[in-house]
């Protein structure tokens, strides 16, 4: 696996795989994805609720969807409890 | 014999092709942007007014104020000079190009097609064609030939034989000879301006005083006649495989530019002249918005004719496009002489498996950097949050 080079320091600090990033998502009324990354969605083919970690500090509450971009493309985005959205491979 | 074809300023001609009436005005070459401030080639008017090339461009431009510039044009001189190079081989010359606008060959197998060293030379300059101005010489050595050639008329052929190669080269000037700047001037300080005059000067002082490259234009000037300065090296004739996209607009973007390139390495790799050969050397071109021109040759550290591999190797080379491209380009510059690749009779395995693992390992850190690669570590698959299932974890073993 090559991986982009950072700093000397950050290159050798191992870091999570597969971590969520940011994603631009315009939602319906009823909390599903309309548009992500300012492609149109076509279907959203399955949905899921994540809730994890609730007795710690920082706890997860992520609700997910595996979605069809128009363009053919497949994503997994998913939105927190904060209502921010984020794309990640599932 | 050995004979030499010269055009002068062939750089400047290149690009003033579509420019012709400026052949007859004060013109010089642009700098390349980002370069340091100085004239290139110069017509013949530029120089009657002083000009010379290599003269910086305040300087040229106090000299000569009406002095018009020229944007350098690479990949249409580079086209020119490989057309002009293919009409001199489709006449049956073995040529060896030094640089765009000098190229060498040997008359020997030509003679006897031709009627004579003189009708060869003509026909060698009939080939080039008459709107470059190309001279010709001839020699038994490679530099009296050079020399003839620079000091011919355009559309003349000099012929000197070897027992006047010394008498005809002594009047002639230094700057034929191939040293640096410095090495004509501390010469002129010394009062020699002419070839004859450094060849009469004792050779042990001319290598102490000017060093090696000073002994090789001593030993050049006629001194040694022992000194070959190289025989002829014909290049193998370069194969003409390319396939051209026009944009109906301007194109910047990196996308559609790799879409494109994409496109052209599959209509080249099915061509059926290419039988079989994999490409070995590889040419991009772009005609960009302005009328300039843009050319990057990739030589591919092992001869593919795997398209993949092909757009891996030449897309980089688009982000280096300085302007929208209207027309893109592709050439196959060589083709390996192969059609096949060796493969091996059993399946690596074991330490052989590790040992290429290990070597491909070192390339790409060494290409990328320390932390370039890493190893994955699950430290929580059965975990419902994706990013806690897996770990990247650098390795410098």
């Amino acid at each position: 696996m090559v991986a982009h080079t950072g700093s000397a320091r950050a290159a050798r600090t191992a870091r999570r795989l597969n971590a969520p990033r940011p994603a631009l998502v315009e939602g319906h009324a009823d909390g599903t994805p309309r548009r992500v990354n300012r492609q149109d969605v076509a279907v959203v083919r399955e949905e899921w609720r994540v809730v994890d970690r609730w007795w710690t500090d920082e706890p997860v509450d992520r609700r997910y969807f595996d979605v069809v971009l128009e363009t053919g493309e497949n994503a997994v985005v998913f939105r927190d409890d904060n209502g921010s959205w984020f794309t990640q491979r599932a | 014999m050995i004979a030499a074809v010269v055009i002068p300023a062939f750089d400047l001609r290149a690009a003033l092709r579509l420019r012709p009436g400026l052949q007859a005005k004060p013109a010089a070459l642009a700098p390349l942007p980002g370069k340091e401030p100085l004239v290139g080639s110069v017509t013949g008017a530029a120089q009657a007014q002083g000009v010379r090339p290599g003269m910086r461009l305040g300087e040229a431009l106090a000299m000569c104020p009406g002095l018009e510039l020229v944007e350098q044009d690479p990949a249409t001189a580079e086209q020119a000079w490989e057309e002009i190079l293919r009409r001199l081989e489709d006449s049956g010359f073995a040529v060896e190009p030094t640089e765009a606008g000098t190229v060498y060959f040997e008359t020997k197998g030509v003679e006897r097609l031709y009627g004579g060293v003189e009708p060869a030379l003509r026909r060698a300059l009939a080939s080039v064609g008459s709107s470059w101005d190309a001279r010709a010489g001839a020699a038994d050595r490679r530099f009296a030939a050079l020399a003839a050639a620079n000091v011919a008329r355009p559309g003349q052929a000099l012929i000197v034989s070897d027992d006047r190669t010394r008498s005809f080269l002594a009047p002639l000037p230094l700057t034929l000879l191939p040293l640096e700047r410095e090495r004509y001037e501390q010469l002129e300080e010394l009062g020699i301006r002419t070839i004859g005059q450094l060849a009469g000067l004792p050779g042990g002082a001319v290598a102490e005083r000017l060093g090696p490259a000073g002994h090789r234009a001593w030993s050049l000037a006629g001194n040694d006649p022992a000194e070959q300065d190289g025989r002829v090296k014909p290049r193998r004739p370069a194969t003409a495989l390319h396939e051209t996209l026009e944009f109906p607009e301007a194109v910047g973007n990196d996308l559609t530019l790799r879409r494109g390139l994409g496109v052209l390495v599959d209509r080249l790799l099915a061509r059926p002249e290419r039988a079989g050969r994999p490409p070995r050397k590889v040419a991009v071109w772009a005609r960009l918005v302005g009328g300039a021109s843009w050319r990057r040759t990739v030589t591919l550290r092992e001869p593919t004719a795997d398209p993949a591999r092909l757009r891996t190797a030449l897309g980089p080379k688009l982000a280096e496009l300085p302007a929208p491209a209207l027309k893109l380009r592709l050439e196959i510059c060589e083709l390996a002489e192969h059609t096949g690749e060796q493969l091996e009779l059993l399946a690596a395995e074991g330490e052989v498996v590790r040992g290429k693992l290990r070597e491909g390992l070192r390339q790409v850190r060494a290409a990328v950097g320390a932390g370039g690669v890493s190893t994955v570590v699950e430290v929580a698959p059965w975990s419902r949050i994706p990013e806690a299932r897996a770990l990247l974890v650098p390795r410098d073993d």
